[in-house]
């Protein structure tokens, strides 16, 4: 009943490390608090989800998991020398979920939906304004703020995403191939969880950096939920 | 509130029904639903880590007493510990989550059972955080002057709601005779007492006082769906026209809409809603982990605990587990009475000393609350 396991990093000594964490859940709790509340999450926590929500949450997810690679490889080649293992790290992320955008169309395809229309999909409002907000934090010299940015997104994997996609299997009946990406990112993001205390400790002393990564969490949360307030099937 | 005058608790009560109840025989008293024992009971109180409580009712379905008198003993126990009397009371503030009666409210049935003259009084009814929202409003009364003594008390009388007729016949009990889970885990958690607490506006003359700093109520209600609840179904809880009224009392038992029951899934996001708000009071400075000499948390769950500990280390807000004073595993779960009872009991162990500082943390599952009140520690003033 670890809930926060895959949120937090276990045994993190530093404490402006644990300052950053902290200041960082807070803002969690406070977008997955705001999550609650949409419209579409409500359909879903309530039972009244359609399929035809389920599909236009998968066209919104695939828009910023298809821009979260590039982002995140952007970001990586405005990382200077002397953070090299930040660099690595980045980089390794970016290659490990670049093509998981795929995994969306084939939920899509998986349930019913025709690959043509995921692919044509285009971003709500919220996702414009999250998109345009990460390749812009990506574009700045060392940003670092990012990483704040991450720990919301990768929350959302080994928080949010599971379960979400139990939910949805249980109320539209869905086979577990329909639901991949939910269900793949609810089991395997906990380990990428574990990397963030690691890209966390060298950057974290600085008061600048960590205010900058806790407002960058604060943006970054609003305009997803802008981004999940905004899908109306 | 620097402009109100001090406020002390200058006595608790605790008031426990019948006889302590193991683990082995509670189901006797509650009697087992469909004719057979749960099937989720030991791995409820695995857990919930509960391995004692006590009831207000016998195996036979026999009343010891009401939630009102439980409070109004809870009372003259924390008037008695305080050194009063009934005649020195002016304001009683009273919280339960289910009354004995539908109507009027709980405090003025507490009065009734306490009996005498004119009180000012004031019922609060939610879960377990209705025992704060009580106390904020006698601490203030006595803070602003309008009272010298008000007693604050939160009673539970669970059990009634978990005997079988109020799930039998009702669409919470399966074909195969099996209570749903929703309802079931309640009955293995929930039991029966009461507890209060004396605030006077000055402390007394003998013994330790508690100078009650501030009390604090955050409710995440406007963006969370009611987590545990009573009246109405699963289906039902955030419709206009969902509760159990609607259709009338004969309908709202046969769709299961009377019992209380919890959302299991959506309990896990409110835990970390909690834990959220208590970062944002650390990090914000109103509460410093490092300056409480005692905590009581009323935490529901065992696991509850496990996960908080977890995420309390790992940002730097842990208060020491050493410091951590709680009556859940021999008193069991009461709900609201829960903090009235626990600090009933810190202070009968002798553990305090004057300047100490105690932090009691009320979470509600409910729809999503949490109260906090911080207590400083004070010697005899003669």
């Amino acid at each position: 009943m670890n809930h926060m396991q895959g949120l937090i990093p276990e045994a993190v000594p530093d404490a402006a490390v644990s300052d950053v964490l902290r200041k960082l859940a807070v803002v969690w709790t406070g977008f997955e608090a705001r999550l609650e509340a949409t419209p579409l999450i409500r359909k879903l926590t309530r039972g009244r989800f359609e399929l035809a929500d389920y599909h236009a949450f998968l066209i919104q997810l695939r828009q910023q998991v298809q821009d979260g690679a590039l982002w995140m490889s952007r970001a990586a080649s405005n990382i200077d020398v002397a953070h090299l293992e930040l660099r690595s790290t980045l980089m390794r992320h970016a290659v490990a979920e670049h093509r998981d955008f795929r995994l969306l169309e084939a939920d899509f395809v998986a349930s019913g939906g025709a690959l043509e229309t995921i692919q044509a999909g285009r971003k709500n409002i919220g996702s414009e304004a999250l998109s345009a907000w990460m390749f812009h934090q990506a574009s700045i010299p060392n940003p670092f703020g990012l990483l704040g940015a991450m720990f919301i997104i990768e929350g959302l994997g080994s928080i949010k995403a599971a379960e979400w996609g139990r939910r949805v299997r249980e109320r539209l009946s869905l086979p577990p191939q329909a639901v991949s990406f939910l269900l793949y990112h609810g089991e395997n993001d906990s380990e990428h969880m574990q990397t963030f205390a690691e890209m966390l400790a060298p950057v974290a002393t600085c008061p600048a950096t960590a205010a900058r990564i806790v407002r960058c969490a604060e943006v970054t949360a609003r305009l997803y939920a802008l981004q999940i307030e905004e899908i109306v099937a | 509130m620097s402009y109100l005058r001090p406020v002390y608790i200058t006595g608790t009560g605790a008031f426990l029904p019948g006889e302590h109840i193991g683990n082995a025989d509670m189901e006797a008293f509650l009697g087992a639903v469909g004719g057979r024992p749960s099937p989720l009971g030991r791995r409820a109180l695995r857990w919930n880590g509960i391995a004692g409580r006590h009831y207000a009712l016998e195996p036979d379905g026999r009343w010891l007493h009401s939630n009102a008198s439980m409070c109004a003993d809870a009372v003259r126990l924390a008037l008695g510990s305080a050194g009063l009397g009934r005649e020195d009371l002016d304001c009683l503030t009273a919280a339960t989550t289910q009354g004995d009666l539908l109507a009027p409210g709980h405090a003025s049935a507490v009065h009734g059972e306490l009996g005498g003259g004119g009180l000012e009084v004031a019922s609060f009814q939610s879960v377990c955080a209705s025992a704060l929202m009580a106390a904020k409003y006698a601490w203030m009364a006595v803070g602003a002057g309008d009272a010298d003594c008000a007693a604050t008390t939160a009673g539970e009388f669970s059990s009634r709601w978990f005997r079988p007729e109020f799930y039998e016949g009702g669409a919470l009990v399966d074909a195969k005779g099996r209570l749903s889970m929703a309802a079931d885990f309640l009955r293995f958690t929930l039991s029966d007492g009461a507890g209060a607490v004396v605030m006077e506006g000055r402390p007394k003359p003998d013994g330790l006082s508690l100078k009650v700093e501030w009390i604090d109520l955050v409710s995440l209600a406007g963006q969370f769906d009611p987590c545990m609840w009573a009246g109405a179904t699963a289906g039902n809880r955030t419709e206009r026209e969902g509760a159990w009224s609607r259709h009338g009392p004969v309908a709202a038992h046969a769709s299961g809409a009377l019992a209380l029951q919890q959302d299991f899934h959506l309990l896990k996001t409110v835990i970390r809603a909690w834990i959220g708000v208590y970062l944002q009071k650390v990090d914000a400075g109103r509460i410093d982990p490092k300056a409480v000499d005692h905590l009581l948390c009323h935490y529901s769950a065992r696991s509850l605990r496990e996960e908080i500990v977890q995420i309390l280390q790992t940002t730097d807000a842990m208060i020491p587990e050493p410091r951590w004073f709680t009556t859940l595993a021999e008193s069991g779960n009461v709900g609201s009475a829960s903090i009235w009872i626990m600090l009933d009991a810190l202070m009968r162990a002798n553990r305090v000393k004057p300047g100490e500082r105690i932090l009691c943390i009320v979470p509600e599952s409910g729809r999503a609350m949490v109260g906090f009140m911080m207590l400083q520690v004070v010697g005899a003033t003669r």
